[in-house]
């Protein structure tokens, strides 16, 4: 059996540009994967700039499981709800790296286990130049032995794969336990502690800045893939900023769980 | 009346299931931290197990969920019906 995980000869195009507010990143999710499996894009890596704090909630998830609804209106957290399954994140500009690819349903393997440890590989080994000791953990996550780094969340459609990433770089811990309800027991007394140690932060292991990181990141994705500086189309953006209105943007959509 | 259930896979996802019922299973929302393909599974999967008898069988929920063409991914068929008899033991 071959080995798909990993192809260079596609023509990759790696965005690393563009701030937009939490719908539009969700809704650009969805455009891409779109038009990849309708053969209309070349494959694509995409890191994300937010506007603001925000929490990406897993497609299955509960909306009022997941958070906490007071704290998130009080301080203007954006919560959006995911294309792909998996667990709810908190994210802060500059305080986490996400990134998106979109790639060839043939250029990955079949079996998922499999796909997200060959998919991760290429980030791990970027971290590990940096002197992170980072490991996959099945299924989804990008770990460390004091904790939890990142996780990937995947979505596959019949000829492209969409397969995203957030990892911690400087995440305000505490901001995290009260936005998200999995915090709530935890920050009742000095177990704050005990529940930090579950995420592993890159800045408290690495000296060098968030931007660096990501460079270091689109330069190890470049050797094992290949490809070129690109941006989004303004059709990509004005499709995205539509999705984002009838979709991303709606409690129907958001809080349908 | 209105029950939830939820199974934590060991190393695995989160399956809570919602169960509105009185001597059959009336309706169903699955929800969780966990993958699907295809997402659009998840409502055939809710499906399935309405309408049953609440001391439906475990093995018959998980023959029940099998017949639905959908890759679970962190969880399982039976991780799925004990989130169901969770639901609706109580």
């Amino acid at each position: 059996m071959t080995d798909p995980g990993v192809t260079s000869d596609e023509n990759w195009r790696i965005i690393d540009d563009g701030v937009h507010d939490e719908p539009v990143h969700h809704a650009l999710d969805d455009v891409l994967i779109d038009r990849l499996d309708d053969g209309e894009m070349a494959p694509t890596i995409r890191f994300w700039y937010r506007t603001g704090p925000a929490v990406p909630i897993g497609r299955f998830q509960a909306y009022a499981d997941e958070v906490a609804d007071e704290y998130v209106r009080d301080h203007d957290i954006d919560v959006v709800r995911r294309i792909t399954g998996g667990g709810a994140m908190y994210a802060e500009p500059g305080a986490v790296i996400t990134y998106s690819i979109y790639l060839p349903r043939a250029a990955v393997a079949d079996d998922i286990e499999r796909s997200y440890e060959r998919l991760n590989r290429w980030a791990i080994d970027a971290l590990r130049g940096l002197g992170l000791a980072a490991v996959h953990e099945p299924l989804n996550d990008i770990a460390h032995e004091d904790g939890k780094i990142g996780g990937a969340a995947q979505l596959r459609r019949s000829n492209a794969v969409l397969h995203h990433v957030t990892m911690s770089y400087a995440l305000d811990i505490e901001a995290m336990l009260r936005t998200l309800r999995i915090g709530e027991e935890k920050l009742s007394d000095k177990a704050v502690t005990s529940a930090e140690k579950r995420v592993t932060r890159i800045a408290d292991y690495v000296a060098e800045d968030h931007e660096a990181v990501i460079d270091r990141l689109k330069d190890e994705f470049r050797t094992t893939y290949g490809g070129e500086a690109g941006s989004l189309t303004d059709d990509e953006l004005m499709a995205a900023e539509r999705r984002a209105e009838t979709t991303f943007r709606t409690d129907e959509w958001n809080k349908r769980l | 009346m209105e029950q939830t259930g939820s199974v934590k896979v060991p190393d695995g996802k989160l399956v809570t299931v919602t169960a509105t019922y009185e001597d059959t299973i009336e309706s169903v929302t699955i929800t969780g931290d966990f993958f699907l393909e295809p997402p659009e599974a998840r409502e055939r999967l809710e499906r399935v197990i309405e309408g049953r008898p609440t001391d439906v069988p475990k093995q018959e929920l998980v023959d029940a969920i099998e017949t639905v063409d959908a890759e679970l991914i962190g969880f399982s068929a039976a991780h799925l019906a004990e989130a169901v008899r969770e639901a609706i033991d109580r």
